[in-house]
């Protein structure tokens, strides 16, 4: 190894200086994400008569390999109906614990009611808390259940850590 | 006969389909409307093959093929339906070509332009024959490109069953089944070619046998409603187990998911059950799950009963049982108990030193008779008496006996098993029906399928046997007139019964409930079994009653029975049995010493114990039954989520424990070395379908149970399918059936100010009983019918009809 090994070396970390830097300030500034990031799950509804997409099939929970999905269906009453046809979805649970994210379910859903979404931020203290429900999960329902919690012990909106580009898939979903 | 399958080459017996060929070869074809017992009808048009056979000359030697000096194979011209294709000497059937998968693909196609496409939502999706055939034998595409069929996604059959008409791929196998099973005409195809739908002529499907259409449909048309999307079927934790509802023993399935019982469906015993099950086995499991089932002991302390561990429990009644002399105490098990719980409940009793064990309901005449006939000695019968409501006892053996009208022998198992096409079989087959004869105090569901036909006056088995009983002695004697109004039949049609019982080769007797109950009937009625040669068939009470006597968990005393230990003992362990809504009884369990109740709810006699154990239900224990033929039958536990409650042979641990000793029957498994000891059967390694060994019971039962008087009564309290004191718990059964009928004539009804559909409240016996009124002219004048309770013996009772409570009137629904 040569003194001018050295130079070049360190002319190189030099460079690097003068370039813009790529840690992001977080959780004071936003990070970028990718569109086809695979964060926490969302439960979709049709846009035009806002029936949720879930008909309860199962086909996620069958999909998953970590087991972390539970749905148990019933039949939806026509007058009321919470989603389209006869089955609905009564409960809906995915253990964010056990989740690995890998977005089986989401290629399952034979009818694009669960997208893996942006949200990443899903730390919390109690293992009851990671097991997110239909209502934590529905369009509409913006962060985590711990962000969620804090909003409203401050009395403010949900202060998401995150900005990313739009995602066909997730159809309705605004952060 | 030789019959040549895609180059594999086969002996099969004259008259074997060729989809058995097939099959029996190794190979595979698709089907949708063959069903095993059921006819063959080609109408799916999916087990397309081709098939060619020799020819013979006139001179009668083979059509040489020149070329390979073989007989020359000539094909028919177009591809065969082999379920309805009989094999022939030299057939050769090919499975394989392009032309066959060929028309198999388009077969698919074919049957699914009108098959919507919502399997995600449907029950049946996972477990769907469709589904799989067209994933195997389909190639994805679909070239229709226009609007499917629209049609009613929703339709209630009955209470129990809907019929969504869009996936109704008219496979006729519904159909059929209606017709060919129970023999009932209740459902049809409506309309003509793609706007063909079924229905039926009046609302609701009128059987005991419905369920069972839900279990055969090829597709999802035809769906369990009690189970509507409870779960999908790769999620459900599936149980091969015994039917504990009845005395027959049908194999079951017992789908669970998340410690719930949500379905049952038929499994196949081909000895048994075949695939059938009666709608009492199939939907009466929702009790199981009942919200208010007992989770954990409770002990009473300051007079009232409080939560506490086993430990508690079980020390506190070894505590108790110290003080009391070891004959004192009474133990009683519901005939439900399996074998191993038997075990457990004799253990104890030789423990404590007391002669006073028993299980109840008992009839009071032994079900062990000389001549046991099988099940399929009943199928095969040609000539049946019954006597009873066989459908209502024991559904199962109502089928077989349609079985035997048909005359056709059970299919030879083949490599494959029960053969898919049976070509004996027939649609609208003619039945002999003059080879039963049904006898009953009121008009039962058998005896529109009967030839001949007898109503006797309430309680008058022992007179009907008897009559029978002379003619078989002398078949010149004549029947006084008291004797042939006694016996409900007249000396002629007596004697022509008598006659065909004695001319018969395989003659089978059915006793049910009510011939069992007094002693003199059962001797009569086993008395004319030996006159005629023929063998007998007695329907047992609960499902293991027959296993439980075999063992011999019994009195060493007559006056040490059930009904004498509610008297007499000072201390109590009741299993499963709830004597205490007959009041006077309950007065007198309150002055017992100890009281201790297992079961699975708060019953009337838990209310007034001193512990309460948390028991297992029939579809949460491993064991095993016997059923009425004697045949050793598994019953495993299915997972149900029932806290800490465990069957008898937990409690014997349990109690075992407190009382440092290590009892014989402490768990399944020290139970099973008892009973290996006993029968010399390894129940731990019994096979699905049972064994049938012909156990000798240890002579003759010395103890007898106690007899109903034979005096008089106006409400005969009758032997049923439906388990009456869980109907209430069994939502969608309690809707179909209408709850616990109570059936009145429509005079009696007039005179007492009934009317159909009523709710009421009365006093049968000592215990009030919950009814909803049937007008109906099936019972006669002066006599009603009410279901029994385990508790309560069959036969007549007085009942304070002038003191029925009306609680609500509804309208009466069609039925």
């Amino acid at each position: 190894m040569s003194v001018i090994d050295i130079a070049k070396g360190m002319g190189l970390t030099l460079g690097y200086m003068f370039k813009r830097p790529v840690t992001v300030q977080y959780p004071r500034d936003k990070v970028q994400i990718q569109p086809r990031f695979r964060g926490r799950h969302h439960l979709l509804r049709h846009p035009d008569t806002g029936l949720e997409k879930c008909i309860g099939c199962s086909l996620c929970a069958a999909a998953c390999p970590a087991y972390a999905i539970y749905v148990e269906a019933a039949e939806n009453d026509p007058a009321n109906p919470v989603s389209p046809g006869e089955r609905y979805a009564k409960i809906y649970e995915i253990n964010m614990l056990r989740c690995i994210f890998c977005g089986f379910c989401e290629e399952a859903c034979p009818t694009g009611a669960v997208v893996l979404g942006h949200e990443f931020e899903i730390a919390d203290f109690r293992y009851q808390d990671f097991v997110y429900r239909k209502e934590d999960m529905l369009v509409g329902t913006k962060g985590s259940k711990w962000q969620r919690r804090e909003a409203e012990a401050k009395g403010k909106d949900v202060k998401l850590g995150f900005e990313a580009g739009p995602r066909p898939e997730l159809e309705g979903v605004d952060y | 006969m030789k019959v040549r399958v895609n180059d594999v080459e086969l002996d099969l017996a004259p008259g074997t389909s060729a989809i058995d060929a097939v099959f029996a070869a190794g190979g595979d074809v698709p089907y949708f409307c063959s069903q095993e017992y059921m006819s063959p009808i080609g109408a799916c048009r999916m087990c397309l093959a081709q098939v060619g056979a020799p020819r013979k000359e006139r001179d009668g030697s083979w059509v040489m093929d020149e070329a390979t000096g073989q007989p020359k194979i000539f094909w028919f011209p177009n591809l065969m339906a082999t379920c309805t294709t009989q094999v022939m000497e030299g057939m050769v059937i090919d499975t394989l070509s392009e032309r066959v998968k060929t028309a198999q693909n388009g077969m698919v196609e074919f049957t699914l332009i009108n098959h919507p496409l919502d399997c995600p939502v449907c029950d049946k999706g996972g477990a769907c024959e469709l589904q799989d055939r067209s994933y195997e034998f389909g190639d994805g595409l679909s070239r229709f490109q226009f609007d499917k069929r629209h049609n009613e996604k929703h339709h209630p059959l009955s209470d129990l069953i809907t019929l969504d008409r869009e996936r109704c791929i008219q496979c006729k196998r519904c159909v059929r089944y209606f017709e060919e099973v129970p023999g009932d005409e209740v459902l049809d195809f409506i309309e003509r070619t793609a706007h063909t739908y079924i229905g039926t002529a009046d609302p609701g499907l009128p059987s005991n046998f419905t369920g069972n259409i839900a279990d055969i449909c090829p597709v999802g048309a035809l769906l369990d409603a009690s189970s509507r999307f409870r779960g999908r079927n790769w999620e459900y934790d599936h149980t091969r187990t015994t039917s504990m509802d009845d005395a027959t023993g049908a194999a079951i399935i017992v789908d669970a998911r998340t410690g719930r019982i949500e379905r049952i469906k038929a499994a196949l015993n081909p000895d048994v059950n075949k695939t059938w099950i009666d709608d009492g086995t199939r939907f009466g499991h929702e009790y199981a799950d009942s919200p208010d089932r007992l989770t954990t002991p409770l002990i009473r302390r300051q007079g009232k009963l409080e939560p506490a561990t086993w430990d508690e429990a079980t020390a506190f009644i070894a505590e108790r049982l110290k003080g009391l002399s070891g004959k004192d105490v009474g133990i009683a098990i519901r005939s439900d108990s399996t074998l191993e719980e038997g075990v457990a409940a004799m253990a104890l009793a030789e423990e404590l030193g007391t002669g006073q064990l028993d299980h109840a309901p008992r009839p009071a005449a032994t079900l062990i008779g000389n001549q046991v006939a099988t099940i399929t000695d009943l199928a095969t019968a040609d000539a049946i008496l019954v006597v009873g409501d066989l459908t209502e006892e024991a559904g199962v053996l109502d089928l077989r006996v349609k079985d035997a009208l048909k005359g056709v022998t059970p299919p030879t198992l083949m490599p494959h098993g029960v053969p898919i096409a049976d070509l004996r079989l027939k649609e609208h087959m003619p039945r002999q029906r003059e080879i039963l004869t049904v006898a009953a105090p009121y008009r039962v569901d058998l005896m529109r399928h009967a030839g001949a036909t007898v109503r006797y006056p309430a309680g008058g088995e022992a007179a009907f046997f008897r009559a029978l009983g002379k003619l078989a002695a002398d078949a010149n004697a004549l029947l006084g007139e008291a004797d042939e109004a006694a016996a409900g039949m007249s000396t002629g049609q007596a004697r022509a019964l008598v006659a065909r019982l004695a001319a018969a080769k395989r003659g089978v007797i059915v006793l049910g409930g009510l011939a069992l109950n007094r002693r003199e009937s059962a001797e009569a009625a086993r008395a004319l079994v030996k006159a005629v040669g023929a063998k007998e068939l007695a329907v047992g009470p609960m499902a293991n009653s027959y296993g439980l006597e075999l063992l011999g968990v019994l009195p060493s005393h007559e006056r040490y029975g059930y009904a004498g230990m509610l008297d007499g003992a000072k201390a109590l362990v009741l299993s499963h049995l709830d004597p205490a809504q007959d009041g006077e009884v309950a007065e007198r369990l309150r002055g017992k010493d100890l009281l201790v109740v297992h079961d699975i709810f708060m019953t009337e006699t838990a209310h007034l114990a001193d512990v309460v154990l948390p028991a297992a239900s029939v579809y949460e224990r491993d064991g095993t039954v016997v059923n009425l033929e004697g045949r050793f039958l598994p019953v495993r536990a299915a997972p149900v989520d029932a806290g800490s409650s465990t069957d008898l042979t937990g409690v014997a641990r349990a109690l075992g424990e407190a009382m440092g000793k290590r009892l014989e029957g402490r768990s399944v498994r020290s139970a099973r070395r008892v009973l290996k000891k006993r029968f010399d059967i390894d129940f731990a390694e019994l096979p699905d379908h049972g064994l049938l060994p012909r156990a000798k019971s240890r002579g003759p039962v010395k103890a007898l149970a106690g007899e109903v008087a034979a005096g008089t009564g106006n409400v005969l309290v009758v032997p049923s399918m439906a388990r009456a004191e869980y109907l209430s718990r069994n939502r969608h059964l309690a809707a179909a059936v209408g709850g616990n009928r109570l059936r009145v004539n429509p005079e009696d009804a007039v005179k007492h100010n009934l009317t159909g559909g009523a709710e009421v409240r009365l006093k049968v016996g000592g215990t009030w009983r919950q009814a909803v009124v049937h007008v109906t002219d099936g019972v006669p004048r002066g006599l009603m019918t009410i279901p029994s309770l385990p508790e309560q013996p069959v036969g007549l009772a007085q009942a304070d009809l002038a003191g029925i409570v009306v609680e609500q009137v509804r309208l009466e629904v069609a039925s």
